[in-house]
């Protein structure tokens, strides 16, 4: 192992890294807002990539059909419960549209643009917003009703999303892997080192990202709100913030995230319908190194996981996920201990 | 109990009567799978129904025990009787090692322990040669008894099923005893188990082994059943199916991993032929139902679909049967006036703040003491830091003599010091005698083995004659069989003052005991708190209620900002001008 | 005339359902999804074309999806012993499935005939019959074209699952013989992000040529993080990759790579006298008829061949027996072992009592990847 070598792992390792802590990040967000343990992160990466990979191949993809059935599904499901609560059917029947809009508006748009074959950055944009689309809808459909459970009953919630989204992959993309092009093709030489096109839209993204997010929560007012209701949800909705709202736009940020994600990486690997599960793995990982509750933590974390992994593959590549695995332990116990005696009574 | 008793001879008659009905071969073939995954859902349900430790990764344990006596078998002679035995200590030993490291976590951060080693260990497996890697081992033999192949049929169906049946019952067993009582504190957190002398982490190592092992058999059981042995079925994945199976068939009742196991094992079947005949397609599109029914069951019907069952099923109130039990030992108690508690100079600072700012006062035998102060005083901390919950910064505390400074709460229990909580602090599915009976841990020593043995039978009745007894004594006789979740407040109160004095303490420590308690409920407590100090029974009271304090206590301690402000007898106190300003600011 | 009516019904139904009773149940069990996916669902194409009768019989086909998972599949066994009673099988496209499968279809009397070179202890493949080249003659020709090429060091990039591994230990004793060096080993999973360390580890020990063992789409991935590293040396692949989603994936990347396959897709360049062109030729035009040019695929065409097995042993054994009998599953077997020499889309083979095997080691045919598609080399 030289240098030249140590430090392409060490560049692969920051590549992988740093879209690790893009799903970190989302992890970490919506962790602190809704205490769900977002697993199915990773299912928008794949969604993200495969829609796309569709969409280039000229064919309407089918996380369209899936989109327009959730849609349809939490609207019902608002109708009925706003109708419970207010007993009034315009009303209800407003708000249930409300939610129907938006996923209508972008299915509509992709079924007549699917075979049009409009130029990349044109698709891009349509596959991000339709997987965008779902982030709300699920948070409506399977965690909204459930706000006051405890994190454990919510995460066998999201293993339940996990595996319904990965079998709907299955069946919309099949089981063949997609690759979609690059953003930017060309090639850097620095020193030793190749710095791909792609590798560098990666990491400026990410940090794009990782700087909007701060800016978001730091002066936006809704981003405050956010917070709020992440550390007192009671208290931020005696101060209006309802916690349906914030669910929901934590929700579709952590989409936005994914779909972009997706995207990313879609060209430097071939993305199959399952792809996303390890993904999203990884930068949950990275967000328990960070105790579910730092930003920067997450992103040193990933940047950590997505080294090892790539000095991993290098030294054993057979044994790569066990080392990857096996080091989260002695990292939760640390984290556990010093989260101290929070004694939560599950 | 009798109900269960006659539910559970019908089954153990039924599973041989079963084998001989002229059955199709293959429902005997999922009766099977049935019975293996019944087996691992079982342990969940202690595991994570009962002791709320999450765990995903169940589906190692049944690795472990698959890939032993697979490849003892199948490159040693060894009988696979034997291999039963060794496969269970491995797996004994990896679940220690596991346990011991995962289970200090809280919360949220075991099940993400569970996901981590669950997947190490199905990459490890499928990565050593020896065990075949990802091909994993071929070729093991059907289980037999001397000369008779007990093969893949109907005998396997009645040795499963027997061995099922057995883990059942003695998962009843255990949940109804002693050990049982402190598994079942588990989940409502530390604190109070610990308050009551329960080592927690000790019984959820213990919990953590048991599902282990009955892991472990499932996959000896499954190893010889489907005669090849493969990380796949050992893998995350399946992990997921079984806390899946428990939950849906209902994680807090031993009946719901029959009912999980069946409907997931029949439902997948069905789903794998018809899915693929709606949708057009083949493939394993079960999981989508799957994942879809897991999250219906759990925001329409949380406590899984034997709840349903288990609402409908009247449970009768327990047999009283221990009229002619001894009574357990009780220990010596201080003469009366006997300096039983002294603490000197404790203090707790959390970094600038000083919440406790070297308090001292005595308690002497027979004396009820108060402490009292405006709210942020600090009186919950240093109650806490009496009683072992928080550590402190300096000081020491002594009881009867004895330094206890460093002891943890469960110590601290065990030497005759029981406390009640601010907010009450019960196993709400439990009913009130078996709650009171809680507190009676520290005076039995039936452990688990003995209890799923029902070997405990005697000390069960000296505890349930002590809960009654101490019920009785303090006016609570009638609310014996009542589940504790249905009490009101009040009732709550005393229930766990009960539940305190079944430690047999010389030294009773109450936190807020009239929070919340009616005009009338008040009278009523003052009446037994009075009727303990004559029994000879010291008092440490943390009380807003003034009238209370002053009509009970003989002794006031009163504490401002941290600091120990004055004490005195209730008349002294009053008449204290540096009270009064505490509580009501400076007259200007 | 009501009576009459009645009568005729019934007689109509009763001829209806002895003809029910006579349908033969031909159970299949494929890796659709999981890692050997690329290998089932291909199969599972070319099963939908599979004749609605033989021999007059009418034909029913029970798919089911193993997953990759030998518990699956040895399950689906179960079921299509126990519950659906079916004649013969077909299953599976992965091997250790497969031999889990053998477990039960030899304990219950039902031939299998296996999609895969499945490697069993002698004695223990009565019911058994296998259909695909086994790795080590894929490995053999694989071998063979690189000592023409005058190849002296190779390295290894594999999947890291069964198929990975079996093509090493295929492989590594050809290698051996031929006096070629394996310098590196590697492994990779179909879902990483990159394999750019293991590319980085093997490019550096400079190998002549770089041996990638993946299946499907899974196979282009490796491939391009070679040449990404800027790997100018031969590539070579596996058998399970001689499908269109090599070059789909892999664009410009892949042109040049050595491809090892069975005959039947090549029938267009497979010389007249190739006992198997008139086949090969058959199973392609088919086959793209239905699913589009350019997208056969090897694992197909055991799918086919499979139909060929069938279409002249089931005749053969209806000779002997009724369908749903013991008897008939016996003789399907027995026809099996005693057709003689059969000529397949993939080769030719003669079964024997004693030798359920398949293919010689010479089946092995090597194409290079032109213009995205291969041809003989």
């Amino acid at each position: 192992m030289d240098f030249s070598i140590a430090s392409i792992l060490l560049l692969d390792g920051i590549t992988n890294g740093a879209i690790y802590a893009l799903l970190g990040l989302a992890t970490v967000l919506v962790f602190t807002v809704t205490r769900v343990i977002f697993i199915p992160q990773g299912e928008f990466v794949a969604y993200g990539a495969l829609t796309l990979a569709m969409l280039q191949s000229g064919k309407t993809p089918g996380t369209v059909w899936l989109l327009l059935i959730l849609a349809f599904v939490a609207a019902c499901i608002e109708l009925i419960a706003c109708w419970r609560h207010h007993h009034n059917v315009s009303r209800a029947v407003r708000s249930a549209f409300k939610i129907l809009v938006f996923p209508l508006f972008i299915s509509l748009t992709t079924i007549w643009v699917a075979p049009q074959m409009f130029p990349l950055w044109l698709q891009a944009i349509i596959s991000v917003a339709i997987v965008t689309a779902f982030g709300p809808l699920i948070y409506r459909v399977a965690y909204q009703s459930l706000e006051d459970a405890t994190p454990l009953v919510l995460l066998i919630v999201s293993v339940g999303v996990h595996f319904a989204m990965t079998g709907f992959g299955l069946l919309f993309f099949g089981a063949e892997g997609f690759r979609n092009p690059s953003f930017w093709d060309d090639r850097f030489a620095i020193g030793s080192v190749t710095l791909s096109g792609q590798a560098i839209i990666i990491l400026i993204s990410t940090l794009a990202l990782i700087v909007m997010l701060w800016l978001y929560f730091e002066r936006s007012l809704s981003g405050k709100a956010l917070r709020a209701t992440a550390v007192n949800r009671t208290g931020a909705r005696l101060m209006g913030i309802t916690s349906h709202t914030s669910g929901q736009l934590v929700f579709l940020m952590a989409a936005l995230i994914g779909a972009l994600s997706g995207l990313l990486i879609g060209p430097t690997t071939t993305m199959f319908y399952d792809s996303g599960f390890l993904i999203g793995l990884k930068g949950f990982v990275a967000a328990v190194i960070a105790g579910l509750a730092s930003y920067p933590g997450a992103l040193l974390g990933a940047l950590v996981v997505g080294i090892i992994e790539a000095f991993g593959a290098f030294w054993a590549s057979a044994f790569k996920e066990v080392i990857v695995f096996t080091l989260i332990l002695p990292i939760l116990l640390i984290r556990s201990l010093r989260s101290g005696h929070a004694d939560e009574g599950h | 109990m009798n109900k269960q008793k006659i539910f559970i001879s019908l089954l153990a008659i039924s599973i041989p009567a079963i084998a001989l009905l002229p059955l199709p071969d293959f429902w005997i073939v999922q009766l099977n799978y049935i019975g293996l995954y019944a087996l691992v859902c079982l342990g969940l349900v202690l595991l994570t129904g009962v002791g709320g430790l999450t765990s995903f990764g169940q589906a190692a344990f049944v690795g472990i025990g698959a890939y032993t006596t697979a490849w003892l078998t199948l490159n040693t002679g060894i009988s696979p009787w034997i291999t039963l035995f060794i496969g269970l200590g491995l797996t004994a030993i990896s679940a220690l090692v596991i346990g011991t490291i995962t289970l200090r976590m809280s919360g949220h951060y075991l099940p993400l322990a569970t996901i981590a080693w669950g997947l190490s260990l199905y990459y490890l497996m499928g990565n050593l040669d020896e065990l075949g890697k990802y091909d994993g081992l071929l070729g093991l033999k059907s289980l037999s008894l001397g000369s008779v192949n007990i093969g893949q049929g109907r005998m396997f169906f009645v040795l499963t099923w027997t061995i099922l049946i057995v883990a059942a019952i003695a998962l009843l067993n255990l949940l109804d005893s002693r050990a049982g009582r402190a598994i079942r504190s588990l989940k409502a957190g530390s604190l109070m188990a610990e308050a009551m002398g329960i080592n927690t982490f000790r019984y959820k190592v213990t919990i953590f082994l048991i599902a282990a092992l009955f892991a472990s058999v499932a996959g000896w059981l499954m190893a010889h059943f489907q005669r090849t042995v493969n990380p796949s079925a050992f893998g995350l994945k399946m992990g997921i199916e079984y806390l899946f199976m428990a939950v849906i068939g209902g994680v807090g009742y031993v009946w719901g991993a029959f009912v999980g196991a069946g409907l997931i094992k029949l439902l997948d079947d069905y789903l794998q032929v018809a899915l693929p005949a709606l949708i057009g397609t083949s493939g394993s599109y079960e999981v989508i139902v799957f994942g879809i029914a897991m999250v219906l069951v759990l925001k329409y019907l949380p406590n899984g679909i034997w709840s349903l069952v288990a609402n409908k099923l009247p449970s009768p109130p327990r047999k009283i049967d221990w009229h002619d039990a001894k009574p357990l030992s009780t220990r010596t108690k201080p003469a009366l006036g006997e300096l039983v508690l002294k603490v000197e100079k404790i203090r707790k600072q959390f970094g600038g703040l000083t919440a406790v700012n070297d308090i001292s006062f005595d308690i002497h035998a027979g004396q009820i003491v108060g402490l009292i102060g405006p709210n942020g005083a600090g009186k919950s901390t240093t109650f806490n830091l009496i009683t072992g919950v928080m550590p402190k910064t300096t000081g020491q505390v002594f009881y009867r003599g004895q330094d206890i400074s460093a002891a943890p709460s469960r110590v601290i229990a065990r030497q005759g010091m029981a406390r009640t909580f601010q907010h009450v602090k019960m196993l709400n599915d439990m009913t009130v005698l078996e709650n009171v009976a809680l507190g009676a841990y520290t005076r039995g020593h039936c452990g688990v083995i003995s209890s799923m043995l029902r070997t405990n039978k005697n000390e069960e009745q000296r505890f349930m004659k002590e809960a009654q007894q101490q019920l009785e004594r303090i006016g609570m006789g009638q609310y014996l069989h009542e589940l504790a979740g249905n009490l009101a407040m009040g009732p709550q109160r005393l229930m766990e003052i009960a539940r305190a004095l079944c430690c047999d303490p010389a030294l009773l420590l109450l936190d807020e005991p009239a929070a919340g308690l009616r005009h009338k409920e008040k009278q009523e407590l003052i009446k037994i708190l009075r009727q303990l100090k004559n029994e000879g029974m010291s008092i440490l009271l943390v009380e807003h209620d003034m009238d209370l304090v002053m009509n009970v206590c003989d002794h006031l301690v009163v504490m401002e900002f941290g600091t120990l402000l004055t004490q005195g007898t209730p008349s002294e106190i009053q008449a204290s001008p540096a009270v009064r300003a505490a509580y009501l600011g400076m007259e200007h | 005339m009501k009576n009459k009516k009645t009568l005729l019904a019934l007689a109509f139904t009763a001829l209806t359902s002895t003809n029910a009773l006579a349908d033969i149940k031909i159970g299949v069990s494929l890796s659709l999804t999981g890692p050997g996916s690329g290998l089932g669902i291909p199969m599972q194409k070319q099963l939908q074309l599979f004749p609605k009768t033989i021999a007059g019989e009418k034909i029913t086909l029970i798919v089911l999806d193993d997953a990759t998972d030998p518990g699956k599949g040895s399950s689906n066994a179960r079921r299509f012993v126990k519950e659906d009673k079916v004649d013969v099988i077909y299953g599976s496209s992965i091997t250790a499935v497969a031999a889990a499968m053998t477990e039960i279809t030899s304990e219950a009397g039902t031939t299998q005939v296996a999609g895969s070179p499945v490697g069993l202890p002698p004695g223990k493949d009565k019911w058994l019959f296998r259909l695909a080249q086994s790795n080590s003659v894929m490995a053999h020709a694989l071998v063979e074209h690189m000592k023409k090429q005058g190849v002296k060091s190779v390295g290894f990039l594999g999947y890291t699952d069964a198929y990975g591994q079996q093509w090493l230990d295929a492989i590594s004793p050809e290698l051996d013989k031929a006096g070629i060096k394996l310098v590196g080993i590697e492994r990779f999973a179909r879902t990483d992000t990159s394999v750019t360390p293991q590319a980085i580890k093997l490019t550096s020990a400079n190998p002549n040529a770089i041996l990638v063992v993946a299946s499907g789409s899974g196979a282009a991935m490796p491939q391009l993080g070679l040449v990404e590293r800027g790997y100018k040396g031969k590539v070579y692949q596996t058998h399970a990759a001689a499908t269109p989603d090599l070059s789909r994936l892999g664009g410009k990347s892949v042109e040049g790579t050595f491809v090892v396959s069975g005959p039947a897709l090549l029938g267009d360049q497979l010389p007249d006298n190739h006992p198997s062109k008139k086949l090969a030729l058959d199973f392609v035009q088919k086959f793209e008829n239905e699913f589009g040019a350019n997208s056969r695929n090897q694992f197909a065409g055991h799918a086919y061949d499979f139909q060929v097995a069938m279409e002249k042993a089931i005749p053969l054994a209806l000779k002997k027996a009724k369908p749903g009998t013991a008897e008939f599953r016996s003789a399907i077997r027995d026809s099996l072992e005693t057709m003689g020499r059969t000529v397949f889309a993939h080769g030719v083979m003669n079964w024997t009592p004693t030798d359920h095997w398949g293919y010689t080691i010479e089946t092995g045919v090597m194409t290079k990847v032109v213009d995205g598609k291969f041809k003989v080399e």
